[in-house]
């Protein structure tokens, strides 16, 4: 958007926008995948419909994210065109025009958890113990 | 006579069918950590091995690394098991130490094993499960088990995370307070 330079207007492009890269990998809370449903509309009477949110990320990876931008904005007439400047892309291919004016990063809020077998034996041997298995117990 | 020959009957009766029934076992406690299999020709040679406790140089209790923090042994009642000594802040993605309290197979030790309070067990049992259906323990999951999350199907195939705050949701009030005015 550009509201930190001092040319900024509404209707001035100051060229900001931002890239959103990996959405298929998003991670949703514990059964939001099928607890949640976007609501959609045609007008037509009998036209409402109710897709969960597995549904429509298997339809579209990148709209969950749209919409939860489009949401988070106010409602005013500016949403559509600030929507504009946000380009989200399901896996890590990003066009070379977008990706040579990429001059930051914003780091994720929430790190990505580390599985077990990929943490080396080594550190998983050397890893403080906790939990000690009772004289009489056969190992399993 | 014949009444007398009838209770000696029964009597012997009774001494003979309670001795088979009877299995009294006068062994010593078995301290088995491991059955251990040798084929020796055509013999079968399976022994029970007690063996040290693995990485049991590794071990964390609270009583070795802060001893102020572990109440005198005076009141019992109120001496908190090992890991709410500790006062651990774990988290469903700290597979390393959920894994301890894991079968090989994936299935949560009971509480005879693990030697936790009942609150504790609750909350770890319960991050076992987050972290399974996470799929941040691949290599400790049941044969049935579609191991990666990637190979499940529908809404269970995409990334999920837990909020360990809803372990407790309900919340169990406490008795006392309905009399408190």
């Amino acid at each position: 958007m550009g509201l930190h330079k001092p040319i900024y207007h509404p209707m001035n492009d100051c060229g900001d926008v931002v890239v959103c890269i990996n959405s298929r990998e998003i991670a949703l809370r514990g059964e939001e995948w099928r607890r949640r449903a976007y609501f959609h509309h045609t007008g037509y009477p009998g036209g409402a419909s109710w897709t969960l949110a597995w549904e429509l990320h298997n339809k579209d990876p990148t709209m969950i994210i749209k919409k939860a931008v489009y949401k988070a904005m106010q409602g005013n007439l500016q949403r559509r065109h600030t929507m504009e400047r946000l380009f989200i892309y399901p896996g890590e291919k990003v066009p070379d025009d977008v990706l040579q004016n990429v001059s930051n990063q914003i780091r994720q809020l929430r790190p990505v958890p580390t599985r077990l077998d990929h943490i080396p034996e080594e550190e998983v041997q050397n890893f403080p113990k906790v939990m000690d298995y009772p004289e009489d117990y056969v190992l399993k | 006579m014949a009444s007398i020959i009838r209770r000696g009957v029964s009597f012997m009766k009774n001494s003979y069918i309670s001795s088979s029934a009877r299995t009294i076992v006068t062994t010593k406690q078995l301290n088995i950590k491991e059955l251990r299999e040798q084929k020796d020709g055509s013999k079968l040679v399976i022994e029970g091995v007690t063996l040290p406790s693995l990485r049991a140089q590794l071990l964390v209790r609270a009583q070795n690394t802060n001893p102020s923090l572990v109440p005198s042994e005076g009141n019992i009642e109120k001496k908190p098991c090992y890991m709410c000594a500790l006062g651990l802040d774990v988290k469903h993605t700290d597979v390393l130490i959920l894994s301890q309290f894991v079968r090989s197979d994936g299935c949560m030790l009971p509480r005879r094993i693990t030697k936790l309070c009942r609150r504790q067990q609750k909350k770890i049992g319960t991050m076992v499960t987050m972290a399974q259906k996470a799929g941040l323990m691949i290599n400790l999951t049941p044969g049935n088990c579609k191991k990666d999350p990637k190979k499940r199907r529908d809404y269970k195939k995409f990334n999920t995370y837990f909020d360990e705050k809803t372990i407790f949701m309900k919340r169990i009030p406490d008795q006392s307070d309905k009399f408190k005015r």
